[in-house]
């Protein structure tokens, strides 16, 4: 009885403990964190090929055709 | 059991306080900030290679910094290091312990890790003429769900003991503990500085912890069940997190909440994986439907989805350069998609 005891009051402690650290965030606004994202992403959209498509010249992943000798 | 009481009563306080906080930031959402930019096109990939080697279900892979070469494990007990460009099996790495759930690349190419049911994080090095075990990492009280090098010397790992651990692979023995998580840590991803890295968990939470002061900074609610997978967004600002209770969410870290939810009502699979394309705006998500569906990270509709498994998706892995999709699956085959 005692060792849950005392192991639900160190929990209980770690978790408030916890939560002030936590209350002392600074938050900011999603409008201006969203932006920035946004931003991001429009920033190196044309550097992202799975967005952009990939030419089959470039494309490590294409098979090549070879010519077959008949 | 007065203290209890106390502690309940500021707990209770102190979480109204941090809603409230969180509330007053609270002034729109990911998509209609995003109103104005163009819709993600339909997103078609073919799928490029289909590696068989596999005996049993793919529980895990990982891509090498080279962009080339990856790891797969399978409860086949073995890891096995494939050349993703001509398909072929670079190297097999037969397991001590066939329960596997996770493998890793360390960032040199040196290495590879794997655990799971064995509770331990065994390191190999790819380099010697025979490849050898480096390390056993031996101190977690539950499985070993998911594992990532920060370099040749420390590895991040997360237990179904309900902690993550950095470990120094000179002694073997754990740097620090991270003790928050109230469920089995399901996975983890580090953040692109390498200065913290994020965790999910089945108590449905993401956590963000700082690597050198073992602290976790902030908490993430709003799944309503076992967090699966998690990924930092390119720029680090960001992570999305993939769940058992069938959903995507995206949580802004300075915000310190959701700013979007990929969900469909027709979805009522968990989610198992999930890889993030270069710049952020594609998010690929394994299911246990045996698809992958495509989510416009910005806008949250579905652009895509990647078909041709047989069983759960059970990982999923977009390497450094960008230019594919990897997925692996319970149908015990890898595939290359873009």
């Amino acid at each position: 009885m005692d060792v849950y005891c005392s192991n639900n009051v160190l929990q209980a402690r770690r978790t408030v403990e916890q939560l002030r650290l936590e209350t002392e965030l600074q938050r900011i606004k999603i409008s201006a964190a969203a932006e920035q994202i946004v931003q991001y992403c429009q920033e190196h959209r044309r550097a992202d090929p799975l967005l952009t498509g990939i030419a089959a010249s470039s494309n490590p992943f294409k098979d090549k055709k070879t010519c077959v000798l008949l | 059991m007065g203290e209890m009481e106390q502690m309940k009563k500021e707990a209770e306080g102190l979480k109204t306080q941090i809603e409230a906080a969180r509330k007053a930031v609270n002034d729109t959402d990911m998509a209609s900030a995003a109103a104005g930019v163009a819709p993600a096109p339909r997103v078609q990939l073919k799928t490029r290679r289909t590696l068989k080697g596999h005996l049993a279900k793919i529980y895990a892979m990982h891509w090498c910094t080279d962009n080339r070469l990856m790891v797969s494990a399978s409860q086949d007990g073995k890891l096995l290091i494939w050349d993703s460009h001509s398909g072929n099996k670079v190297n097999a790495v037969p397991l001590k312990s066939s329960w596997v759930m996770t493998c890793a690349y360390a960032p040199s190419g040196n290495l590879v890790a794997s655990g799971g049911l064995d509770n331990m994080c065994t390191v190999y090095n790819l380099k010697t003429p025979v490849i050898k075990t480096v390390k056993e990492l031996d101190a977690h009280a539950g499985y070993l769900s998911c594992c990532r090098f920060l370099s040749d010397n420390e590895i991040l790992t997360a237990s179904g003991d309900t902690t993550c651990a950095l470990w120094d692979l000179e002694t073997g023995k754990q740097t620090t503990v991270f003790l928050s998580h109230v469920g089995d840590c399901m996975c983890l991803a580090l953040s692109p500085d390498n200065n913290s890295f994020i965790s999910g968990a089945c108590d449905s939470l993401a956590k963000l912890w700082d690597i050198r002061d073992g602290q976790c900074k902030q908490t993430f609610l709003g799944h309503t069940s076992d967090i699966n997978a998690i990924s930092f967004l390119p720029s680090g600002n960001a992570v999305v997190t993939g769940s058992d209770d069938c959903t995507c969410k995206m949580y802004d870290l300075r915000a310190d909440q959701e700013v979007i939810c990929y969900q469909d009502a027709a979805l009522n699979s968990g989610v198992t994986s999930l890889a993030l394309s270069m710049s952020g705006r594609l998010v690929f998500a394994g299911y246990d439907d045996f698809n992958c569906n495509i989510w416009d990270s910005l806008k949250g509709e579905k652009v895509g989805v990647l078909s041709g498994h047989d069983n759960r998706v059970s990982c999923t892995g977009v390497p450094a350069d960008g230019m594919c999709v990897c997925t692996g699956s319970w149908d015990s085959f890898l595939k290359i998609w873009n």
